[in-house]
């Protein structure tokens, strides 16, 4: 059984998105803990390590995702987690790649077919070590 | 294998130095492999903590009131357990309880972990009741339980709890009607919420006709979004558990607790040993007589 929770940071209210990811993981047969929206990345850290879970979505549109996904990454290494993180929402090419290479397992545009992310999600838990 | 047992040592001293990731991996244990998560909570101290279960209809605000009552705890160390269904075509579940009480995310002194209930009737997971003996071995003063939102007759969190809270609220229907299907026996206390909302007076006066007569169950207004009314449930809370503890009372809930929680492990080897068996043109004593035999090597093999 996966566990994977779906955290929303920053300051935007809209997690139409963020609701349609764990509700398509929840159909592929995973535990989705949701964290509701305006999170900050100490909130995010603190509840996945406490819940224990495999794997962390990030959904994110505010736009502040250099600033507020790195520190995630951050706290999440100082917690002594290397859970595996993913993140969704509009964020530019070169960004995406930027994250990939600190760390993030994949950035999802809008556009991405929820069973797609699932598949992989699955996927990245199975390769993770913990 | 050897592996494991270095994980699991690993665990048992990180729960005697009260480190918070190892309570984590603990409740991951009791989920995951509850028979290990058993032993090593046998190897541990257990403080006797307040064990609230809350339980009631789906949105009549109990993971909105439990926020409430963290905001007014000061000092005190709270586990948190919340339970949501898991689907039982998939398997998968959404767990949203949560989200009502991420503003004490970062409070060292709480600790909130969501269970899918995995298809266990009675509105609690399987592994519930390792679950609470974690947090009373973590040290925790009071163990606060949401139940799934439930219907009629999902009554199993008064077996572990020592305080069962029923909440329910004035935009429900006729929440004094699904009482008498089974709720009214096992409430110690019970909260009307949303006290905001007029209707909660009707709602009171129908609740004092049908419990007038019964034991004595104090009533609450709250209204969990401002906090008002909560204080004095907190407080009737804390004089409820030092009365039960003086008068012999959670004594008795504890034996009671310690029963049920060996019924959930034999249930589980019960599902175990189902899940396996091969019917073989057996006849229905037969098979009966098969379980049996398999359940007492079992025993066998653990000792
Ligand atoms: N007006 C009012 N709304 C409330 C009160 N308490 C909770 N709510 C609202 O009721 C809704 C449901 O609250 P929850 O705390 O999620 O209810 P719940 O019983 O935990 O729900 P489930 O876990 O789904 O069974 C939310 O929108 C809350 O904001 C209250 O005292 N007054
Ligand atoms: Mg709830």
């Amino acid at each position: 059984m996966i566990k994977v929770m779906i955290a929303k940071p920053g300051l935007d209210g809209h997690d139409r998105g963020a609701k349609v990811v764990a509700r398509a993981l929840r159909d592929a047969g995973m535990e989705v803990i949701y964290t509701g929206i305006r999170q900050t990345p100490e909130q995010i850290v603190q509840s996945a390590v406490d819940e224990d879970v495999d794997i962390l979505g990030i959904s994110i549109l505010s736009g502040a995702h250099m600033k507020l996904i790195p520190r995630i990454l951050d706290l999440l290494k100082s917690k002594g987690s290397n859970m595996p993180v993913f993140v969704g929402g509009i964020i530019p090419k070169e960004d995406a790649e930027k994250l990939k290479a600190l760390g993030v397992a994949e950035v999802y545009g809008p556009g991405a077919p929820t069973s797609e992310i699932a598949e992989q999600v699955k996927r990245f838990v199975e390769h993770s070590s913990t | 294998m050897s592996n494991t047992r270095v994980r699991e040592d690993e665990i048992l001293e990180g729960m005697k130095s009260h480190d918070r990731r190892s309570l984590a991996k603990m409740l991951s244990l009791c989920e995951k492999a509850p028979d290990m998560a058993n032993e090593i909570l046998d190897k541990l101290s257990k403080k006797t903590s307040h064990v609230i279960g809350i339980t009631g209809s789906p949105g009549v605000g109990k993971s909105t009131l439990i926020s409430t009552i963290l905001d007014k705890m000061n000092g005190k160390k709270i586990g948190i357990v919340v339970v949501d269904p898991s689907s039982p075509f998939t398997g998968g579940a959404l767990l949203g309880d949560r989200v009502r009480m991420q503003s004490h995310a970062t409070d060292k002194n709480f600790f909130i972990r969501s269970f899918a209930n995995k298809g266990a009737l009675g509105g609690l997971s399987p592994s519930i009741y390792e679950a609470c003996d974690a947090f009373e071995a973590f040290g925790m003063d009071d163990v606060i339980i949401e139940t799934v939102g439930v219907g009629q007759s999902e009554v199993d969190v008064a077996n572990i709890a020592d305080t069962v809270v029923v909440v329910l609220s004035p935009d429900n229907g006729d929440e004094v009607q699904m009482l008498k299907a089974g709720l009214m026996e096992i409430a110690d206390l019970f909260v009307i919420n949303k006290s905001d909302n007029p209707r909660s007076q009707i709602l009171l006066s129908r609740l004092r006709a049908v419990t007038s007569g019964n034991k004595e169950v104090p009533i609450y207004l709250t209204n969990a979004v401002t906090g008002e009314g909560v204080e004095r449930l907190l407080d009737d809370l804390d004089d409820r558990f030092f009365q039960i503890s003086s008068n012999g009372i959670l004594v008795q809930k504890r034996k009671k607790r310690l029963l049920h929680h060996a019924q959930s492990i034999v249930r589980r080897e019960i599902d175990h040993l189902i899940q396996n068996l091969e019917i073989n043109g057996r006849n229905l004593k037969e098979i009966r007589n098969q379980l049996i035999e398999e359940l007492c090597k079992k025993d066998d093999q653990n000792n």
